[in-house]
């Protein structure tokens, strides 16, 4: 019997001894990577887990979207904003507009080639700006109506225009106009899965959905500001798991979801906030049924609590909004505050007014995954007796940017032109209109006057508020609330500009643990 | 064999959870003490005596979308293993009697089936259906189905090449008589193992399409899908995931515990395996009472 037992705990000992061995022998492994990659030359690294991860790397098929954050790491634009939202040089220097207002030239910097070596000049912005107009699969062709012609002249582009309009520099940005070298976009299949541009970073390594690998371009105009040597890019797995990839290292920068953001604390992470424009909205169809009857709309409008988005989806972090700006933006209308507030009595009555009994409105309320805010939309619209089905449609973007769903959800996360905003969103064939070909009276006009105002006017906040105006009378689209731009990092990262919906690497610095 | 498998403590163990998972499944979204699609201002609330398991994102009594959620994942995962008994055993036990024909064809259709992934074959069929889980489960409990024609089609082999079989067919019982009267008492034992084991499979499968979003629209509760929903929320909730786990881990080890047991006590081997259980009990209670009997004596 105790002979048994010496047996078992010999076993136990030497079962001990071997794990605690295998233990410490893999600790040592990941602690040797670690000193390893710090000691490898110094490298400053940045780890970014995205859940922006980009589907498209080609700029004119990527859109403007919250991606084109991450292809800013490869492609330069002709302009880019600063942290008041204002356009300044990027491969251009500067611009100049003529007297009528219809002509811009923009002179481009000496001597700065894509990382394929071909030239930036006149030409490459000309073929960017073209190619964006007419490439079948672009999704910027529609924010881009004003510029008629496009002339090259060495390191000058001349852009004559449609109508006079003065958002151009604004416009042609980062979310507009990344450049990609025109000797690579001649294949733009092969361009959108090895990008090549003149930014800040190179791709290496690319793994279509999943990881980029980039490293720094030397040959970057503002080379001598980018203190980063490597970027490892990565699709976020869960939102719940990012906290921890960053604890262990796997990461140093993520994007987060504000669930996650008191765990993210404890952790000793920087949890910050960028500015931005986002606003989320309920997308209605009002060319068809029951939303042809205006009183359908309006019993929506008058059917949502704000606040309840706010409270549940945004952990003190988001803000109500009824409109697709921030409060404190240029393009916010203070006469158009809150002009449909929560009434729920209301909306009822004013169903019953439509001719529809409690429940007799049935909709599908169709989106690319099933979110939270789906059901709270379902329940605030059961609640006045419109019964909603969340139907989760994997292909959703295809119905919806063919205008062919009743109602859906969108978020947007801005524009740095006010007026592609509101043309996005209210224009007839703003790719955020779910009615299109409608839009609201006056709006048209009212966008003209803002395109024609310079944006140092001195009546330049009141002609675009009146822009906002005009456009919030549509029916196709009810704000509900605006999420934070939300990130974490470790505190080795210095903090970033605040550019308002950007992502800037400028002068970042990635120090050691 | 339903007296032998009671028999058994693990047999009236993983029956006695099967049971109380079906009637949870039955009666549920009835016993469910609160709305379990209403929504509250009182989210990610703790435990308490009105919020037995604390309310979820939006303020929805998650004890009551337990059970609401219990009779989906429950169906769901015996629609699997019932479509995989049918698609499978008729045609694993006419293999051996229909020609080599149909035997071939069925053999290379069972590999084929085998060789695909059912996990992403259903997510395939919900994209291409609409995300329904009665489509998802019909399609994984068709991929599933070679486990019911293997083991029906090994059972039926056994028998069909049996002297008293090969008596019976000589004396001129047809194909029907004889898979009637000797092939299926045989064959049943381990379908019946195959089906036990198939639906904790089909609950892992269920559990897994749900967690992922698959198969279910929201806001219809579901096991899997509770389970995903709690872990974005781990860091107010970090017990939260622990209720429905343990239902799916009890449900899957019940379903298992019940395949062994069949095992255990099918055929003659079960027979005498459960006569042998009983005369050692039988022996050890006796000794027990002698032993009560002896230190009685001395008190």
């Amino acid at each position: 019997m105790s002979l048994r037992h010496t047996t078992h705990r010999l076993r136990g000992a030497a079962l001990g001894a071997v794990l605690a061995l295998s233990l410490s022998t893999t600790l040592a492994a990941c602690g040797g990577d670690s000193s390893a990659s710090g000691a490898s030359g110094g490298d400053a690294t940045l780890k970014w887990a995205s859940s922006y991860f980009p589907t498209h790397w080609d700029p004119v098929v990527s859109g403007s979207g919250a991606q084109f954050r991450q292809l800013a790491l490869v492609y330069a634009s002709l302009t880019r904003t600063d942290k008041d939202g204002k356009a300044v040089p990027d491969l251009a220097e500067s611009w100049d507009y003529n007297a009528a207002g219809d002509q811009v030239t923009f002179h481009l910097r000496k001597g700065l080639k894509f990382t394929d070596g071909t030239p930036v000049d006149g030409t490459a912005i000309k073929d960017a700006i073209e190619r964006a107009q007419k490439q079948k699969n672009s999704a910027l062709f529609g924010d881009l109506t004003s510029i008629k012609t496009v002339t090259a002249d060495g390191l000058d582009v001349v852009l004559d225009l449609s109508q006079v309009d003065y958002q151009i520099p604004q416009l042609l940005g980062e979310r507009v106009l990344q450049v990609a070298s025109p000797r690579a976009a001649a294949d733009p299949e092969k361009l959108d899965q090895a990008p090549i541009g003149a930014g800040p970073f190179t791709i290496t390594q690319l793994v279509p959905g999943t990881k980029a690998v980039l490293e720094k371009n030397p040959d970057y105009w503002d080379a001598k500001n980018i203190h980063i040597d490597k970027v490892e890019l990565v699709s976020a797995p869960d939102a719940s798991t990012v906290v921890n990839g960053l604890k262990t290292g796997v990461y140093n920068f993520a994007d987060l979801d504000p669930s996650q953001a008191g765990a993210a604390k404890k952790a000793g992470l920087d949890v910050f906030v960028q500015p931005g424009f986002n606003a989320s909205n309920i997308s209605i169809n009002v060319n068809k049924k029951p939303f042809t009857d205006p009183k359908v709309v309006d019993a929506v409008r008058y059917a949502v609590d704000r606040q309840e988005f706010v409270d549940k989806l945004t952990f003190g972090y988001g803000a109500v909004t009824d409109q697709p700006f921030p409060k404190e933006y240029v393009a916010y209308d203070p006469q158009s505050e809150d002009p449909y507030p929560y009434d729920p009595e209301k909306a009822k009555q004013l169903l019953t007014e439509a001719g529809y009994k409690q429940g007799q409105v049935k909709l599908d309320l169709v989106i690319p995954a099933a979110t939270p805010e789906a059901e709270i939309v379902q329940s605030q619209l059961g609640a006045v007796g419109i019964k909603v089905n969340i139907k989760v449609d994997k292909n959703w973007a295809t119905p919806f940017f063919a205008k062919d769903l009743t109602l859906s959800l969108y978020g947007t996360t801005g524009r740095d032109s006010a007026v592609q905003t509101l043309t996005a969103h209210f224009g007839p064939d703003g790719p955020l209109n779910l009615s299109t070909p409608y839009e609201p009276a006056g709006f048209e006009a009212a966008v003209a006057k803002v395109r024609q105002t310079p944006l140092d006017a001195a009546d330049y906040p009141q002609v675009l508020q009146a822009a906002t105006r005009a456009g919030l009378k549509s029916g196709a689209l009810v704000f509900t609330y605006s999420s934070p731009n939300l990130f974490t990092k470790t505190k080795k990262i210095s903090d970033l500009t605040p550019i308002p919906g950007h992502v800037d690497w400028t002068g970042v610095t990635i120090g050691d643990d | 064999m339903v007296r032998r498998v009671l028999s058994l403590p693990s047999g009236r163990i993983a029956v006695g959870l099967l049971v109380l998972i079906a009637l949870l499944a039955a009666l549920g979204p009835v016993l469910a003490p609160q709305d379990p699609l209403a929504t509250s201002d009182n989210t990610l609330a703790s435990v308490s005596w009105s919020h037995w398991l604390g309310t979820d994102y939006l303020g929805r009594d998650t004890f009551s979308r337990l059970l609401d959620g219990s009779r989906v994942s429950v169906l769901a995962s015996l629609e699997v293993a019932l479509v995989a008994l049918g698609v499978g055993a008729v045609p694993g036990i006419l293999s051996v009697y229909l020609g080599r024909v149909f035997e071939w064809g069925t053999l290379r259709l069972a590999d084929t089936l085998v060789a695909l992934p059912f996990l992403l074959f259903a997510v395939a069929v919900t994209a291409l259906l609409g995300n329904g889980l009665t489509q998802a489960m019909l399609v994984t409990g068709v991929l599933v189905s070679p486990l019911f024609y293997r083991v029906s089609r090994a059972a039926t082999l056994a028998v069909a090449r049996s002297q008293y079989v090969e008596a019976a067919i000589i004396s001129g019982a047809s194909v029907g008589w004889v898979v009637r009267r000797h092939v299926w008492a045989k064959v049943l034992p381990p379908i019946a193992i195959a089906l036990a084991q198939t639906i904790g499979v089909g609950f892992i499968i269920v559990s897994s399409l749900t967690f992922l979003g698959i198969g279910v629209q929201p806001p219809a509760p579901t096991w899997g899908g509770l389970l995903a929903s709690d872990l974005g929320y781990l860091d107010y909730q970090p017990w939260a995931p622990l209720a429905p786990a343990i239902l799916i881990m009890l449900t899957v080890w019940a379903s298992n515990l019940l395949a062994d047991t069949i095992r255990d006590v099918s055929g003659e081997a079960g027979r005498a395996f459960v006569t042998h259980r009983r005369d050692v009990r039988s022996a050890h209670d006796a000794s027990d009472q002698n032993a009560t009997a002896h230190s009685g004596g001395a008190r």
